[in-house]
């Protein structure tokens, strides 16, 4: 009599459980359990020792030689920037010396 | 503007000695223990930032003068220093990350070395923009944003200082070893003399457009009062 006093019990509890309010506190829970544990999980993995040294995975030389390069490009670039300003100004100056020729007050 | 010639011979010059001679100083140099050849790009990335401080300084006090003073000269050199310093800028905030890859396994870290380094790069920006697309106060604006600037210069040098922060501290080059200073100066020389090189022709630029826009004004207003 007593197991299934408890069996009943146990059924209404689940009854209350598929309400839609039961069901989205069910499925909060779920989610943040699997948020909290997730990390846990992702780290939960096996060590395993290696003989010798290492080598790199990644290596330098790309690193130096694109830092290295950029700023040589950088540099240059700003020179080419420059120089294009310098036709501008010459490109200008023609101007006016040609509207001055044009009006004869050269 | 016949005098600019050999200033951009001087530049191609250098940048083409630099481009030879100090690699190979800076490859002869010895290799770091812990962090070994990524530790080349060191040689670099400090002089381009102290080029970038050189810059934000220089064009902080071009403003002064021009906001505290109208001179003209001051504003030429505040615009000649700022696009310098994004130049430089640019420079350090790429070199960086390479190294911190290698170095610290990710690109960028947002501590207050970078993070205050990305804001002075940000406000040199803000600068230019300011100064091109401000319309008749820009230029006022502008140098207004090059003193905050100039105030973030110490910041960034002290944060390694000041806060707990991956890079490395600015004891750094004062105990650099010594098989390891020929290389380091060299390439700071170098940098300087290029520096120097390209804030005087982007000045000499500079005047020169504010001279050649007069003289448009002057010819104008001498064709209307001949017609």
């Amino acid at each position: 009599m007593k197991t299934i006093h408890l069996m009943r019990r146990a059924l209404a509890a689940l009854r209350g459980l598929v309400t839609r309010r039961g069901l989205a506190t069910l499925a909060t829970l779920a989610t943040l359990a699997t948020l909290i544990l997730s990390p846990a999980l992702a780290f939960a993995q096996e060590f395993v020792k290696v003989e010798g040294k290492v080598a790199d995975e990644v290596p330098a030389g790309p690193f130096v030689a694109i830092a290295y390069g950029f700023i040589w490009i950088a540099i240059l670039s700003y020179v080419v920037y420059i120089a294009r300003g310098v036709g501008r100004v010459r490109g200008e100056l023609e101007e006016v010396r040609r509207k001055l020729d044009a009006a004869g007050k050269r | 503007m016949r005098a600019l010639g050999p200033g951009f011979v001087a530049a191609t010059l250098l940048a083409a000695v630099g481009f030879l001679v100090v690699p190979w100083l800076i490859l002869a140099a010895p290799l770091e223990p812990v962090m070994g050849f990524v530790q080349k790009i060191f040689y670099f990335h400090v002089p381009c930032a102290i080029m970038l401080f050189l810059s934000t300084f220089a064009c902080a006090a071009g403003s002064i003068a021009y906001l505290f003073k109208g001179s003209e000269r001051g504003d030429w050199l505040a615009a000649a220093a700022g696009e310098l310093g994004v130049v430089f800028g640019a420079c350090v905030l790429v070199s960086g990350p390479l190294w911190g890859r290698k170095a610290w396994g990710v690109y960028w870290q947002w501590d207050a070395r970078l993070t205050s380094s990305l804001l002075l790069f940000l406000i040199l920006i803000g600068y230019m923009l300011a100064r091109r697309y401000g319309g008749p106060g820009g230029r006022k604006l502008s140098a207004a944003l090059a003193l905050f600037a100039a105030v973030d210069v110490p910041l960034v040098y002290k944060s390694v200082d000041i806060w707990r922060t991956v890079h490395p501290q600015t004891t750094v080059v004062p105990k650099l070893d010594p098989r390891m200073r020929p290389a380091f100066w060299s390439a700071f020389f170098l940098m300087t003399l290029v520096w120097s090189v390209l804030l005087a022709l982007r000045y000499r630029l500079e005047a020169a457009r504010a001279e050649v826009a007069t003289l448009k004004l002057d010819t104008e207003d001498l064709l209307e009062a001949g017609s």
